[in-house]
């Protein structure tokens, strides 16, 4: 049966088997590699995207319950010649080691500039524990989300 | 050349030094990077592997066929399709056959299927029948020791004792006013790395072809030679980048597995982990249990270090030794013996994860040292400074080093002097300790104003009781005897380089720092620098990035490179271009050939024009320059070493046990630092590498058949954003080494070791006792409730 996705403000019809991950669907049927899996259990945060503006773990949602969503991955916020301001501010500040992580923590860092594009640093580092980054450059996450804030704000005033 | 006289003339460093972003920043902030797991070829399909339900046993009998009829399955490899070779992983992390029949501990690699999809190989798992004679298994690493033990291996459980001696320890007890003592047990830590792991192999023709996250392209391509018994020349292995690998992705039987699958079916294999086996079946940290007692004067000088440690190595491990750089670290003590030995027990296979034996028995050793520094009264950065090892000392991991002192004595025997020109002294410290970054730490740490005493709290409110403390940590700088490397060079016809260095991308940056060494040395500007870091049909052998190696000597191998190739350049130039001025007097400054000191009075070449020129001269001798080390490099092990010193503040609340990271400050000596925010961030994992080591993170084994309980990150806690101070400082002291390319060392180890010492002491400090690792909430609790009675 075939089912139909938005995602990054595209249409996209796609088919589904009732069993698969949103996440797999995501990376497998569409190529969006930026959706990172790892846990697969909705504790590690590498494949946050945003549902709807919210973000959630694609890993613990059916590739069916995507349907009739605005679906969000990393590759809908910028690409390689056109970095979010985000992205940007991750290059600049250095906000991770391998990488793997990092889309997962950008997206959690979109969703909530969205809603407090003024944050301090303690509500930046907690906002951001919900995704787990093992090499540990979490400071630097912190200052990467803190910048990207401040970019945003420069750049709409 | 005098490598001192090198170091210095090239002071005025235009890419060295500097912050620039790594190569791969945009790949990785756009989810493009491309990982074992994301990584695909045209016609492939996929495997599982069927993994061991018991801990102990022979397979008596297996039936595949129920398996091969179900339709989609195309091929199944038992014990019997594997050659009956050993292969040896990375330092002796592995040793064994790709599979043997025989199961080791709960998760061992026993078959595997291969499929048009996952599903079908995971429902064909199911229809394999084994079964097992079962054998007596070992759980427990004190009880693997002993004679009657179960025997986990044909070579018996108990590895050669390691042993490192110096003075006389009668003579360290005699001089003592005080002995301490100490034993301390150590959970095995999870990698627990966000990213898993796939392989995919490609067997053509008798050449196979690997695609998988490794930090060791050479050593896997090794691996893969002894494993099918075929020539190096036939294995190609692509080393793809890694999630956070801290040791766990070196060379791993899952990728032999694969290869054993895509041999039989003929056709491209993936077998992509899950998390479960990531955490449970491939490596883990150590079991370790350190014994030790110390001796100390009533001045503070400590007269002996006698330590006995013990590690599990799992089933497939085969380390004597954990490396193990506390010997040096605490050197000043004038008396020392440590001991260590490695057993297999029926568990996972354990290996070096970042930090190996310092971050455990250095944290014993930290911990006793502190405990004489705090019954004599003297405050611990004193204490250090007064009996840590100092630049130009000897080191003591060359004292009487059984297996290895008299193999690289005989070594540096064996070379003439031409060869050994410009090295460091042998067997003493080249540069850097942990007197510098003791010094400014503490001043920048306030650590006097901030200090109270020992098991004095630095402030309570209610139940939150606040305590500062001091750690220090030191590993090695890379490791000799298996632990070669080298680097290629090849400068292109427009001027560009290639650099070809065997090394992984696991987040420490290489593929980045070793272009800045490339570029810096070649005078070109990095963008005109491209790595090939992963491709073992082009890199030469090298030791992979484990043991803190990459840096220092893989940066040293491409910066000789570097050195022949400029050579060769300007000896070229001097011929074609500058009417004999000699190729000494030239250089290449920002991809210009021309005339040092004097540039404007003679002509300035762009590298493209000479290469061009080069080129179509039908009388040059070749097209292409390619540089390569032409001297030796001195065994790092004599000489090098990096350093750390780091200081908390913690907050516990003796209610809940709860411990709060308030504030931390880090220190790393690791000689020059190539990116600044490249090696800052490493430090800080370090130190929430080892943070997280010493307050959450223990794997639990079930009792009964040894496997992992807590194999999930639901149930096994790492540390998050919010758990680790976001300004946190770090600071660098630049002692830079006679060796390293431009005087850099190795860095991303010490850092680690350093972070259990300094967060414990801050908890000690804080309320008074010494709690075991990890303090968890209940283990502080229980540590109060003992002190009050």
């Amino acid at each position: 049966m075939s089912s139909t996705l938005h995602v990054n403000g595209q249409k996209f019809d796609v088919e589904i088997r009732p069993h698969e991950t949103l996440a797999d669907v995501l990376r497998d049927k569409l190529g969006l590699i930026g959706v990172k899996v790892s846990c697969g259990e909705g504790e590690c945060g590498s494949c946050t995207i945003l549902v709807d503006g919210i973000p959630c773990t694609a890993c613990l949602m059916l590739g069916r319950q995507g349907e009739g969503h605005e679906l969000v991955t990393v590759e809908g916020i910028g690409g390689y010649e056109n970095l979010h301001p985000i992205q940007q501010a991750f290059i600049d500040e250095q906000g991770f080691q391998c990488g793997f992580c990092t889309p997962g923590f950008i997206m959690t860092a979109k969703a909530f500039l969205d809603k407090n594009p003024n944050p301090t640093e303690e509500e930046v580092s907690i906002a951001m524990s919900g995704n787990i980054c093992r090499c540990g450059a979490y400071p630097y996450i912190v200052k990467s989300v803190l910048k990207a804030a401040e970019n945003i704000r420069n750049q709409q005033s | 050349m005098n490598i001192m006289n090198a170091q210095q003339v090239t002071k005025d460093r235009k890419v060295v030094g500097k912050s620039v972003p790594v190569l791969d920043a945009r790949e990785k902030v756009t989810g493009s990077l491309k990982f074992g797991v994301d990584f695909a070829v045209l016609g492939m399909v996929h495997g599982k592997i069927l993994r061991s339900t018991v801990p102990h046993g022979r397979v008596k009998r297996i039936d595949v066929r129920k398996a091969e009829s179900l339709p989609g399955v195309l091929g199944v490899v038992t014990h019997e399709d594997a050659p009956d070779l050993n292969w040896m992983g990375v330092w002796d992390n592995y040793r064994g056959k790709v599979l043997d029949g025989i199961a080791r501990f709960v998760g061992d690699e026993i078959a595997a299927v291969a499929a048009t999809t996952v599903e079908i190989a995971e429902e064909a798992l199911e229809l394999i029948e084994v079964e097992y004679e079962p054998l007596p298994a070992v759980l427990d690493v004190e009880k693997a020791l002993l004679a009657d033990a179960p025997q986990v291996r044909e070579e018996g459980n108990v590895r050669d004792e390691y042993v490192v001696l110096w003075g006389d320890l009668e003579q360290g007890v005699a001089e003592a006013d005080h002995i301490v003592d100490i034993e301390m047990r150590y959970k095995s830590q999870n990698y627990a790395g966000i990213g898993r792991n796939a392989c995919i192999c490609e067997w053509d023709g008798d050449k196979v072809t690997m695609w998988t996250s490794t930090q060791t392209p050479s050593e896997l391509q090794s691996g893969i030679h002894q494993a099918f018994g075929m020539p190096m020349s036939n294995v190609r292995v692509i080393a793809l980048p890694s999630g956070c690998s801290f040791g766990l992705w070196w060379s791993n039987n899952f990728m032999m597995v694969t290869a054993l699958l895509a041999k039989k079916i003929r056709k491209p294999v993936k077998i992509e982990l899950t998390s479960q086996e990531c955490m449970a079946a491939v490596k883990r940290r150590h079991i370790e249990i350190t014994r030790g007692r110390m001796g100390v004067k009533n001045d503070g000088t400590l007269t002996l270090a006698d330590f006995s440690h013990l590690m599990d190595n799992g089933a497939y491990g085969f380390k004597t030794d954990v490396y193990f750089f506390c010997v040096d670290l605490w050197g000043g003590a004038l008396n020392g013996d440590y001991r260590v030995r490695g057993v297999n027990t029926n568990l996972v296979t354990s290996g070096c994860m970042r930090a190996v034996g310092d971050i455990t028995m250095g944290l014993a050793v930290e911990r006793l040292a502190d405990m004489c520094a705090a019954t004599v009264d003297m405050d611990p950065v004193e204490f250090r400074i007064k009996n840590q090892l100092k630049s130009g000392q000897q080191l003591r991991m060359q004292e009487s080093r059984g297996h290895m002192k008299g193999a690289l004595t005989e070594y540096i025997d064996a070379l003439s002097d031409e060869q050994k020109q410009g090295w460091p002294e042998m067997f003493h410290l080249s540069s850097g300790s942990t007197h510098e970054l003791l010094i400014r730490g503490a001043e920048k740490f306030r650590w006097r104003d901030r200090w109270k005493g020992w098991g004095v709290p630095a402030s309570v409110n209610d139940s939150k009781y606040r305590g500062v403390g001091v750690g220090t940590g030191a590993h090695c700088c890379g490791v000799e005897f298996g632990g070669n490397t080298s680097s290629v060079v090849r400068v292109n016809l427009d001027g560009s380089v290639n650099v070809f260095s065997a090394c992984g991308r696991q987040g420490q940056g290489s593929e980045t720092t070793l272009a800045q060494v490339a570029a810096e040395e070649m005078g070109v500007s990095l963008d005109r620098v491209s790595i090939v870091t992963g491709d073992t049909d082009s890199v030469p052998f090298a030791s992979g990035s484990s043991a803190s190696t990459t840096m220092f000597r893989t940066g040293w191998a491409t910066r000789e490179a570097c050195r022949d190739a400029k050579k060769q350049l300007l000896r070229v130039a001097s011929q074609e271009f500058f009417n004999g001025i000699p190729d000494d007097q030239l250089e290449i400054d920002d991809g210009i050939v021309q005339v040092r000191n004097y540039a404007n009075e003679h002509p300035r070449i762009p590298l493209e024009e000479m290469m061009n020129v080069l080129c179509s001269d039908s009388l040059s001798q070749t097209s292409v320059i390619t540089g390569r080390p032409n001297g030796v490099m001195p065994p790092t092990i004599a000489f090098a070493r990096q350093w750390a010193a780091q200081f908390a503040e913690v907050e516990v609340d003796i209610e809940t046990g709860e411990i709060k990271i308030i504030d931390y400050l880090a220190g790393q000596d690791s000689g020059t630092v190539m990116n600044p925010n490249v090696l800052k961030n490493q430090v800080i994992g370090g130190a929430i590498c080892g943070a997280g080591f010493v307050l959450y993170e223990g794997i639990e084994f079930d009792q009964n058949d040894g496997r992992i309980l807590n194999d999930s990150l639901l149930d096994y806690k790492v540390l998050r954003s919010g758990d680790f101070p976001s300004d946190v400082e770090v600071f660098f002291v630049e002692s830079e080494d006679p060796v390293g390319p431009f005087g850099a060392r190795g860095a991303g180890e010490s850092p680690a070791a350093a972070a259990g010492p300094a967060i414990c002491q801050a908890v000690h400090n804080a309320i008074g006792v010494w709690v075991d690792v990890p303090m968890t909430p209940e283990t502080v609790l229980k540590a109060l409730k003992m002190k009050s009675e």
